[in-house]
């Protein structure tokens, strides 16, 4: 298919998506209570992005993904460059690393609720732990997916060790990193959502496992909506640079 | 004097991690409150035995069911999206863009719909052990090296033989690798889930004995929990080792975005 | 030195041909009109014989085997292997090796060896049997209950070609299988490779790129020019059989490839 057929294609099967969220519900074919009809939801929407405790919700969710992230980013980044650099310290901690990857990290929440409570510092704490190890994983990978042989060749024409560093190690990582940060702020994000959503009277994940507790659908689904296309907008747009830096990566 | 082996000092590490949580409560350094002793916690999750047994068999049964969906259907899915050319280029980018939304902001609608019983869990965890599962194996069915093909074709194999006789069995490291990654996944999304919502489970007794402020209680079940989700991975691991002798069944793999989903070990969001 | 354009010429200096190719052309389809990758090729293989085509990269080498081997229709063109058409691949008549061995990673080498046969539903036994006696013939007994990642790259293709083998086929295709294997094994699995020959009286189309290895294999070398392919040079290599290494060294030897090597450089 050419690259206008897959466009064409796509669109048409989100208007079918969107169509069919419209219609069901509309139709009776689906419980209206349960799945309000997408032009409900939308109106909704507008309506909860124009009132204040929305907009306080938002700046508050906004200001842990941020806060976490700047914690979590220099870390665990720290930490995966000097494991990365030391094959000592690579051959203890690389497996150690696939079983933190296998625990749910979110069974640790009450014990920063016992030590910070259920305020901001347990949601941006909480964050950056789960944050930090994704940051660590992906900063090992970058350092180590900068080929050896090219800094042979580096060293061979006399480069000191800073000019490896910025014209070796930096241009061959920088599509890592900037993958790094993409996936490093989806895990942020998450961590910051299971946070609120699961101890907090504030934000946005507070707000929305409220919609759900008190069955207030066209809210609950605003609030999905919202938060998804934060998230995706986010992600294509980071990816989208990621694939201006990277043409030479196969 | 030598280094030590590397598993040693890990072995080392968890022991100094466990002694740790054992000395430094009794000293006061932390209150109890925040770190309980481990010989309490151990206590207690003695004690009360029973009851967090049924508890983790509740949690079992949750993720064995969200397993089959999150697996069966990804593993499937996975399969046809990555081996069709056109269902490929069609919608593997619509779904790793779909990858970025945070599942857990779906949970209150499963619970909505479904209740605060298993089912909700279920679903949930189902749908969030399914996109890394999908992707994983659509990206696995891309690294069977086409030149099998070429060469059964060329032995005569019709296309049936060449499903069974040569993709289905070059196919096994994938479908391990995704059995071991839904597992895991279901497992963190099982107990995220029962944290939220639930009236049942481990996550469940988890917060109901936060809320009581019973720290050892707590801990139990957090311990409880890691050793499940260890245990699962050791072994899952320990199945595909054993199965897959050959590991390298195809050309190295090129993701479509470099590091990513494929490469993490089991992208736990949670 | 002639062009050959000219099919019945040929039919009359081979006996008994095994393949027939006659105004073979083929044309990739592609977005701007497509890309020729053959013209007008047409050749005679005698029974028996062991004709070797060299060409530079891209000539079209490869896209010829594949239709010998029935496994992609020409453009335009027929092909008679054993005076019928090929329309789709035969394993019992004609027997492909490529270069890569591409043997199933879960399969031994027994397994591999027999997945022809197993396809057909021939009985265990009789699998075993025939599989074994091809193991001995490229000279790996014992191997058999190993796997392909404990074997080096010449037994990998030699286990490719008892596979090959295994159905008797009484035509041979081979594409450059031996240009993956370092130059000793090259030497070794070329030599293998005539006394297998020479045991089994197959007719053989050997493709590489070495001009070394042409002229040690072949009883005539087919010379191809760059793309679009032609065939513009037919030479016999009257050399002695048994080959022998030291054949290499002589004069006569070196005056094949030096035929060979102009001809490739001056094609258009």
């Amino acid at each position: 298919m050419t690259r206008a057929q897959i466009i064409i294609t796509r669109l048409a099967l989100l208007v079918l998506v969107l169509g069919a969220w419209e219609l069901l519900p509309r139709l009776g074919v689906v419980n209206a209570l349960l799945l309000p009809p997408l032009s409900q939801v939308l109106t909704t929407l507008v309506d909860l992005l124009g009132r204040a405790s929305v907009q306080e919700a938002v700046a508050v969710t906004a200001l842990e993904v941020i806060v976490a992230f700047v914690i979590a980013v220099p870390l665990g980044a720290a930490a995966g460059i000097v494991i990365a650099e030391n094959e000592y310290l690579s051959e203890i901690f690389k497996p150690i690393l696939f079983y933190v990857f296998s625990i749910p990290k979110s069974i640790f929440l009450p014990m920063f609720i016992l030590v910070f409570g259920i305020g901001f510092q347990q949601k941006v704490a909480y964050a950056a732990f789960t944050t930090g190890f994704v940051v660590l994983m992906s900063a090992t990978a970058a350092v180590e997916s900068v080929r050896p042989d090219h800094i042979l060749v580096a060293r061979s024409y006399g480069a000191t060790q800073t000019q490896i560093l910025w014209r070796v190690y930096v241009p061959s990582m920088l599509p890592f990193l900037l993958e790094t940060l993409r996936i490093s702020m989806i895990f942020n994000f998450t961590g910051v959502m299971i946070a609120e959503m699961y101890a907090s009277r504030t934000g946005i994940g507070h707000l929305i496992a409220n919609w759900g507790e008190n069955f207030q659908m066209p809210q609950l689904f605003a609030g999905v909506i919202v938060l998804s296309a934060v998230a995706i907008i986010f992600n294509e747009g980071v990816r989208a640079l990621e694939a201006r830096c990277s043409t030479w990566r196969t | 004097m030598s280094r030590p082996a590397p598993a040693t000092v890990r072995w080392m590490l968890l022991a100094l991690l466990l002694i740790l949580w054992e000395v430094v409560p009794l000293t006061g350094l932390l209150p109890e409150l925040f770190l309980p002793a481990l010989s309490k916690t151990l206590a207690v999750l003695y004690s009360d035995r029973q009851i967090y047994f049924a508890a983790l068999l509740v949690t079992l049964y949750e993720v064995a069911c969200s397993m089959l969906i999150a697996c069966g259907l990804g593993i499937l899915v996975g399969a046809l999206v990555g081996g069709t050319a056109l269902l490929r280029d069609l919608l593997l980018p619509v779904f790793s863009s779909l990858y970025a939304v945070p599942i857990v902001i779906l949970y209150p609608i499963f619970t909505a719909w479904f209740g605060v019983g298993s089912s909700s869990k279920i679903a949930f965890a189902g749908i969030y052990g399914f996109f890394p599962v999908m992707l994983s194996t659509a990206a696995g069915i891309r690294t069977i090296d086409p030149q099998f093909l070429l060469a059964a074709r060329s032995m005569g194999a019709n296309l049936a033989q060449q499903i069974t006789r040569v993709i289905i069995p070059a196919s096994v490291p994938t479908v391990f690798a995704g059995l071991r990654l839904g597992g895991a996944l279901t497992i963190i999304g099982v107990v995220v889930s029962e944290m939220l919502t639930a009236s049942a489970g481990i996550g469940y007794l988890v917060t109901l004995n936060r809320t009581i402020l019973d720290s050892p209680r707590v801990f139990a079940g957090i311990l409880a929990i890691l050793v499940l989700s260890i245990a699962y991975y050791m072994l899952a691991r320990a199945l595909e080792n054993r199965m897959v002798v050959w590991q390298s069944a195809g050309r190295p793999q090129r993701s479509t975005s470099g590091v990513s989903t494929v490469a993490l070990p089991a992208p736990a969001a949670a | 030195m002639q062009h050959l354009a000219n099919v019945t010429e040929l039919r009359g200096r081979v006996q008994e041909a095994a393949i027939e190719v006659d105004g073979l052309s083929h044309v990739y389809a592609g977005a701007d009109g497509g890309v020729a990758a053959l013209v007008d090729i047409a050749l005679a293989v005698g029974k028996g014989r062991f004709v070797v085509i060299v060409g530079p990269s891209g000539c079209g080498k490869t896209s010829l085997l594949m239709m010998l081997a029935g496994l992609r229709p020409p453009s335009q063109g027929t092909i008679a292997c054993l005076g019928r058409p090929i329309p789709k691949p035969d394993p019992q008549r004609v027997g492909v090796i490529f270069q890569e061995a591409s043997l199933f990673p879960w399969l031994s080498t027994l397994d591999n060896i027999e997945f022809p046969l197993s396809l057909r539903g021939v009985p265990r036994g009789e699998r075993r049997r025939r599989s074994e006696a091809m193991l001995s013939l490229v000279g790996l007994e014992g191997f058999g209950e190993r796997y392909p990642h404990e074997l080096s790259g010449g037994m990998k293709q030699r286990v490719s070609i008892a596979r090959g083998l295994v159905q008797d086929p009484p035509l041979l295709l081979m594409d450059e299988p031996f240009a993956a294997l370092d130059e000793q094994t090259r030497m070794t699995m070329g030599h293998e490779l005539l006394r297998i020959w020479s045991t089994t009286q197959k007719t053989v189309v050997f493709i590489t790129h070495s001009l070394t290895e042409a002229v040690y294999l072949a009883d005539e070398v087919l010379v191809m020019s760059a793309r679009p392919g032609r065939i513009i040079d037919h030479i016999q290599v009257t050399l002695p059989r048994p080959r022998s290494y030291e054949m290499m060294a002589t004069e006569q030897f070196g005056q094949l490839r030096e035929r060979i090597w102009q001809q490739i450089r001056k094609a258009p």
